[in-house]
This record gives C-alpha cells, structure tokens and sequence, in this order.
C-alpha cells in the first residue's frame, strides 16, 4: 500500500509538473481531483473537529438526558441551518442572520485581541529599547537599531497616511517610508522565493529519493 | 425584520464578544466559551454551503458540456471519495490518512512548488531596476535570498574573505529582516489593526452594512 501510494503521489507530482510545459490533460486531471480532494477534506475535517464535539455531542447528551443544557446548541445548528436558504430564492434574505452573527462574532473578537496583540505590543516592542537605552545598557550599535526602528515605523505610518498632504516634511517622511516599505517587501518576497524553491527541492528529492530510489 | 434583526444580532454579538474578553467573571467567561462553540459550530455550515454552490457549478458545466466538462466529475470523485471514507469513520482512518498523505499534500506542495518557476519570471520583470525604490526591493531580496542557503556563507566567506564578518549573508539577511523589514511590518501591522478596529466598531454599530447585501 505504501509503494502504491508512493506511485500515485509520483505521478500526480509530474501530472502538476507538467503544466510547466502548457495545459494539458494530466494537469487538468490532477488540478480538478485536487480540489475535490481538498474540498472533501476540509469538509470532514469542519465536522470532525467542529459540528460533532461542539453540536452533535452536547446535543446527543440533551437527547438521552445526561445534560439538559445541550439542547440550546439547537439554536446554532438552526441559524447554520439558514445559510441554505440562500438556495431558495424566495427565501435569500434569512441567509443574513447566520452572516451577521459571525460577523458581530469576528468583529467583536477582532477589537481587544487587535488591540492587544497588534498595537500595544508592537508599540511597546518599538519603544522598550529606549528604556534600556535610559538606563545605559544599550550598546551604540543597539541604540542605532532601536532608532532606525522608531524612524522605520512613523515614517512608514506616515506614507499611508492620508488625511494631509504629502508636501514638505511630510513628503519626505513619507519616501523614507517608501524606502523601508522597499526593504519590507523586498524580505517578504526574498523568503516567498526560498519557501517555494525549499518545497520545489523537497518534491524532486521524493522523485529522486523515494520514487526512483537514485539518491539515498 | 428582514435587516433590523440582522443588524441587532451582529451589535449582540459583538458586545458580548468585547465585554467578556475583558471581565474575568466566571459567568463572562462561560458566555465566552459558550459564544466561541456557536461560531464553531455555524460556520461549518457555511463551509457545506460552498460545498453545494461548487456543486452546482460543476453540474452546470457538465449539462451544457462546456470546454473540459469531463474534468468535473473528478471534483465529485474526489469529494465523495473523501466525505465517504472521512465522515463516517473519521480523520484517524488509515484509508483517509493515506488518501491524505499520498494524494493531497503530494499535490499540495507540488501545487505551491510550481510557483517557483513563475515567481522567477515575475522576479525577472519586476527586478529590472530602474528605480531606486526598486533597487533597494532587489537587493533586499537578493541578500535575503542568499542568507537564506549555505552556499550564499561560502560565497561571503570566499569572495568577501578579507572582512572581518565570517558568515556575513546569514548575518546580513538577519539584520534586515530584525531591523528594517521589522519597522515596515510594525508601521503596517498598526496602520492595519486600526483600520480593523475602526471597521469593527462600525459594523458593530450598524454603520457598515455591506455584509447584508442588497434588496430588502
């Protein structure tokens, strides 16, 4: 079974290689199994570790009477429920309760966790050197870094933002902003690159090692 | 009632979601915990939902046998084949397992590898510096790129072999990505986080109401 599988990952390797030479049918082929692949996965998945442990099993306890308090996860499953109203058309409309709650759900979990992890702690990361700095124990190599830091981050503010314009200082401001943006995504992309030549030397040493056996 | 009580739901939700991530209170906790469960459990619903609307895509395209339709029925192999073997028995079974292992994370590193090629073309078109902007994305990139692999060590260490620096690319790449591509993060991780929050706390208060969609 496990050379078999070892055979079938091979294969579906090279069908998606081949795309590199044009579309083709074996591209085709592997491209649409991946999807319904993928998409029956994360399915199984969503009511493995979503609708059985957090609706199904309290339900089920309500249902032989171990714990009655089960049965208010009947409100949940009735609200996802209304998602499939959007299949009828007279009906559309309901689809917006489920919608909503999620996104009341989202938005009200998005403001203190944002505000904490995003803004206070990036905050306190950019200005805690200084503190070290005050009491004389950061280096003159250290107190360049914790400077270029505060200088990166308010001129980078200052190129998104918009409510003034961009003349004089803080037109300036805003190119120093433009150049460490630069240095930003010139980084994300240099480690893009790296990731995916790191997952295409990983596919040729399966090819290789463990499909054709000429490296060990 | 078709976009009052949409919009009452989502202002609920949200409070309760802010106030009890801030009391310790054992009932806001519960409330809390209580909340998150429902989130879970709605939203694979939504999941399904999308499911269904695929569905419905692919069915369309084999009755009118557009270009490729034969290619569908492999999305449907693939789904049934995972839901079928998944739903009942669970993630643990040995038949998902290897349908997992051997079928899509082989298809989904290849997939992703196959963005190696491209990104190298669109590197080539993007890095032709002809400004300065540019420049400092190229160069970033390439010290990054080469800090990232052993050979960009040797290269420092041979070529550059009269600096005192041993090992100066991985040394360089870490500087950069700690120092200025690190304020450019924090600059847009804050400038994104309050545009979050701003978004947030409207959709709260029912002053952002896309979501809802149009008509009645």
């Amino acid at each position: 079974m496990e050379l078999f599988g070892i055979w079938v990952a091979a294969l579906l390797t090279l069908c998606i290689y081949s795309f590199l030479y044009q579309d083709n049918p074996f591209y085709r082929f592997a491209e649409h199994l991946y999807v319904g692949i993928s998409v029956g996965y994360g399915i199984v998945l969503s009511i493995h570790q979503g609708l059985i442990p957090f609706a199904f099993k309290p339900f089920w306890a309500a249902v032989t009477g171990e714990s009655l308090i089960g049965l208010v996860k009947l409100i949940p499953i009735g609200v996802g429920l209304l998602f499939f109203a959007r299949l009828s058309p007279g009906h559309t409309w309901l689809i917006r309760y489920p919608i909503a709650i999620l996104i009341g759900f989202g938005s009200g979990v998005a403001i203190p966790n944002v505000l904490r992890a995003n803004i206070f702690e990036q905050t306190r990361g950019t200005i805690e050197p200084f503190a070290a700095m005050h009491a004389g124990t950061l280096s003159g190599w250290g107190v360049f870094e914790a400077v270029l830091m505060v200088v990166g981050v308010v001129c980078t503010l200052t190129y998104f933002f918009f409510s003034v314009e961009h003349r004089g200082p803080v037109k300036w401001l805003s190119k120093v902003g433009i150049a460490f943006l630069m240095i930003g995504f010139g980084s994300a992309f240099g480690n893009t690159v790296m990731g995916r030549v790191a997952l295409l030397i990983q596919r040729a040493d399966f090819l290789l090692g463990d499909w054709l056996n000429l490296i060990s | 009632m078709r976009r009052q009580v949409p919009l009452i739901l989502c202002f609920v939700f949200g409070i309760v979601m802010i106030f009890t991530q801030f009391s310790p209170h054992s009932v806001s906790q519960t409330l809390y915990q209580e909340v998150i469960s429902w989130a879970l459990i709605i939203s694979p619903f939504a999941l399904v939902l999308a499911t269904t609307t695929l569905i419905q895509t692919h069915v369309t395209r084999i009755r009118r046998r557009t270009e490729h339709w034969q290619y569908s029925f492999l999305v449907f192999v693939g789904i049934i084949t995972m839901v079928v073997i998944g739903v009942p028995f669970g993630p643990q079974n040995q038949v998902f397992e290897w349908f997992y292992t051997h079928v899509q994370v082989p298809m989904d590193a290849t997939m992703f590898s196959l963005l190696a090629f491209f990104i190298a073309s669109a590197a080539y078109r993007a890095f032709r510096a002809r400004t300065f902007e540019a420049s400092l994305l190229l160069i970033t990139a390439l010290i990054v790129m080469m800090g990232n692999v052993p050979v960009g060590d040797l290269i420092w260490n041979t070529v550059l072999s009269w600096l005192p620096l041993e090992d100066g690319a991985s040394g360089a790449r870490q500087w950069i990505l700690n120092n200025p591509n690190l304020s450019a993060r924090r600059g847009i991780i804050l400038g994104v986080s309050l545009g979050v929050i701003s978004q947030s706390i409207r959709i709260i208060l029912g002053i952002e109401r896309t979501y809802l969609g149009g008509g009645d």
